[in-house]
């Protein structure tokens, strides 16, 4: 049941993210938006290795092992969620390094004003 | 004669896009390839429908070729949908994602 | 020796961060920078094929259902990560070369972008872990990020956090992906994985499996800057410095190609696979050369050239024999030498003109010969003329969509290459051989030394694979062999 919930969350992470991303303006909203769907597939991922009543995946010495293997969680997506959360971070870090030149040279937050077509511009200046 | 003018019609416009000053022999031939190519690969893309089902590949290049020669100029309604700004390219990003996802689970199997 | 297999990650990632951190002191790191330049070609071609499992940890066979398990992330080096490994050391070079001889004052983190990109494709294409490959797709990214955003080219800026943000959708719709085979599948090794598919194991019918492979295609997609998003990869060569657009162009084909042998793999007992490869090559194709067509500034020609050049390796890889997807390969492998001969002839252009426009360009031939016919035969090159290795990989591609039973695919890819012809050659006339505009001052400077040097080493790789295909085919064809089978 509550891995069901985890994974009806992260779904939902995951289209607010898209939606934001194609209907939001704001740059910023935009960039939150954005890590929405990040962390929506981490929360994935921690949820496939999530097992309802397990145990933490440490062997302890006096245990038993057959026992350990059939209760423990599985220990394999936490390792990768979190190398996933370090990647993910570092990108919003140089995505908002970049939002904040670029508002110092348009003095906005839109994405139609600082992120439009440049293609135009430089055709046209003779 | 109106197909002529149509022609004609896309040599000006990509004069008005691509380049200033009088019409020189590139401008027309870049402009005509691109017209034809354009036109002449969708056609030939389609052709591999006929994998699938002949009569559909029929209908399609007949209802495609139609289409694509009454509305030349194309390349300049092409590349307006191309342009780079971030909206269009998010736009076409996520709907492309959503076919991908909506064609794999309704139609993988069926390939 | 084996041993030296992960040294080809870590040296160019040591060299990155020592770079980065020594940056004050600019003689040290102009030496230190040739130095892991000139090893980085060498160390593959020295190396010996096989495995090598990161912390020793070997292959476990499992008792109860008798299969082989891979604790470690695993790399696996064989000729074909050899040559790919050896070509983009050697642009590396050549690239940090032309970097170190035109600038006075070198940036430590330019540097360190470079070589972290380079260490980044080179991981990509060894690694036998998808997770590991997710990790250094992102980091590839971050670098070519970091290149684009570095040059001094209007809007690079506004390009980069474009890349960025197109990137950070493709990617955790990938990692998505990768979370479903891994609940599928319980791995994360790739031969573990095919093993687990190949065995029954996991029902290759089930919707998640169909779902994962259109994740992790998307995330593929935004890695090779096909169709939907040629548009943005066109735009981040454009707006880079001419030599990190080489570099940048070779970052893309191999990451395309190592994900797409991965996906290849894991995904080819789909018949759908092959069917949406194919489609959005032919679509990248299409599109790329059509748009190369209507372009003025010619360094976003040649990006667009070089994306609709993407849909030749696609189409091969997506026809499935073994012909074809070594047709491919070759074909990769020669997109990368002759698109960075073309950035770097356009970029030596770019440095004697201080213009983009070709409207505005003319009568050059007089002032840069040199650079004019070594651009040419790249030009010549990539159309697909013999002998030289364009034609070789575009002739095998051809046979191959025939053998298939395509000829529809054989023409279009004739087709295809016309196109790029055209393309290439009516840029060549506006700048080269049509008289010179009035308003047009060529700064009357020589061309750096390094850009032709450099032009020369790749020119007379197309012409040796022209000539001797058979030396790269015949391993590549191997290679892909025991792939399939």
């Amino acid at each position: 049941m509550s891995q069901l919930a985890v994974l009806f969350t992260s779904v939902a992470l995951v289209v607010i993210g898209l939606y934001a991303a194609i209907f939001v303006d704001n740059i910023i909203k935009k960039i939150i938006g954005i890590s929405f769907i990040e962390e929506g597939a981490n929360l994935f991922i921690v949820g496939i290795g999530y097992k309802s009543g397990g145990i933490v995946p440490i062997l302890a010495p006096n245990m038993d092992v057959s026992w350990f293997t059939a209760n423990a969680s599985y220990p394999l997506p936490y390792g990768l969620v979190l190398t996933s959360i370090v990647i993910g971070a570092s990108t919003l870090a140089v995505m908002l390094a970049l939002v904040m030149v670029l508002y110092r040279r348009y003095g906005t937050l839109s994405t139609k004003v600082m992120l439009a077509d440049t293609s135009k511009q430089e055709e046209y200046d003779e | 004669m109106k197909l002529y003018d149509q022609i004609f019609n896309v040599v000006k416009t990509f004069k008005k896009l691509f380049s200033p000053g009088p019409v020189t022999n590139a401008d027309v031939s870049g402009s005509i390839t691109s017209e034809i190519f354009l036109i002449v690969s969708l056609l030939m893309s389609a052709l591999l429908l006929r994998h699938l089902s002949i009569l559909l590949t029929g209908l399609v290049l007949l209802i495609l070729a139609v289409v694509l020669i009454t509305n030349i100029p194309l390349i300049p309604k092409f590349k307006i949908e191309q342009e780079d700004s971030l909206e269009k390219m998010l736009f076409y990003a996520i709907v492309t994602l959503g076919i991908i996802v909506a064609f794999m689970y309704w139609g993988g199997n069926f390939v | 020796m084996n041993e030296l297999i992960p040294l080809m990650v870590i040296v160019p990632m040591i060299a990155a961060l020592l770079l980065s951190a020594f940056s004050k002191f600019d003689k040290v790191i102009k030496v230190l920078a040739f130095v892991v330049a000139f090893c980085l070609p060498i160390i593959p071609l020295v190396s010996n094929y096989g495995l090598h499992y990161f912390g020793g940890y070997q292959p476990v066979l499992e008792p109860i259902t008798n299969m082989t398990y891979h604790p470690a992330i695993t790399y696996s080096f064989n000729f074909m990560q050899q040559i790919f490994i050896a070509i983009i050391g050697l642009l590396t070079f050549l690239v940090i070369f032309i970097y170190l001889t035109k600038y006075k004052k070198v940036s430590g983190p330019y540097l360190f972008l470079v070589f972290m990109g380079t260490a980044a494709v080179t991981a990509l294409i060894l690694t036998d872990d998808i997770f590991n490959m997710f990790v250094f797709f992102e980091i590839l990214a971050l670098a070519q990020v970091g290149i684009v955003a570095a040059s001094s080219i209007d809007y690079s800026y506004e390009m980069a956090l474009k890349y960025m943000i197109l990137g950070s959708i493709g990617s955790p719709i990938m990692l998505l992906g990768i979370g479903f085979l891994l609940a599928l599948t319980g791995s994360v090794n790739i031969t573990d994985i095919v093993l687990a598919i190949r065995s029954g194991i996991v029902n290759f019918k089930s919707p998640v499996f169909l779902i994962s492979l259109g994740l992790i295609f998307f995330g593929w997609l935004y890695a090779s800057g096909l169709p939907p998003f040629h548009t943005i990869k066109s735009g981040i060569y454009s707006k880079a410095e001419p030599h990190g657009a080489a570099l940048l162009q070779s970052f893309t084909v191999i990451s395309m190609i190592s994900i797409v042998l991965i996906l290849f793999r894991v995904y080819s007992v789909l018949p759908i696979f092959e069917v949406l490869i194919v489609l959005f090559s032919v679509l990248a194709m299409i599109l790329g050369v059509s748009l190369a067509l209507t372009q003025t500034d010619f360094r976003r020609m040649i990006g667009f050239l070089a994306v609709g050049e993407l849909g030749f390796i696609g189409l091969g890889i997506g026809l499935g024999t073994q012909f074809s997807i070594t047709a491919g390969l070759f074909q990769a492998l020669n997109e990368i030498v002759i698109t960075a001969l073309l950035f770097i002839g356009f970029g030596a252009i770019v440095n004697a003109t201080n213009e983009v426009d070709t409207r505005k360009l003319g009568g050059l031939l007089a002032y840069h010969p040199k650079v004019s016919i070594m651009l040419l035969i790249g030009g010549l090159a990539m159309a697909g003329v013999p002998p030289l290795s364009g034609f070789q990989s575009k002739l095998m591609l051809v046979q191959a969509s025939l053998s298939c039973g395509y000829p529809e695919l054989s023409i279009l890819a004739i087709m295809v290459s016309i196109a790029t012809f055209v393309v290439f050659v009516k840029t060549f006339y506006s700048m080269f051989l049509r008289p010179k505009p009035h308003d047009l001052d060529v700064v009357t400077k020589d061309v750096p030394r390094a850009m032709i040097f450099a032009m020369a080493v790749l020119l007379i790789i197309v012409i040796a694979f022209g000539l001797f295909p058979d030396v790269v085919t015949n391993g590549i064809s191997q290679y892909v062999g025991g792939m399939i089978h």
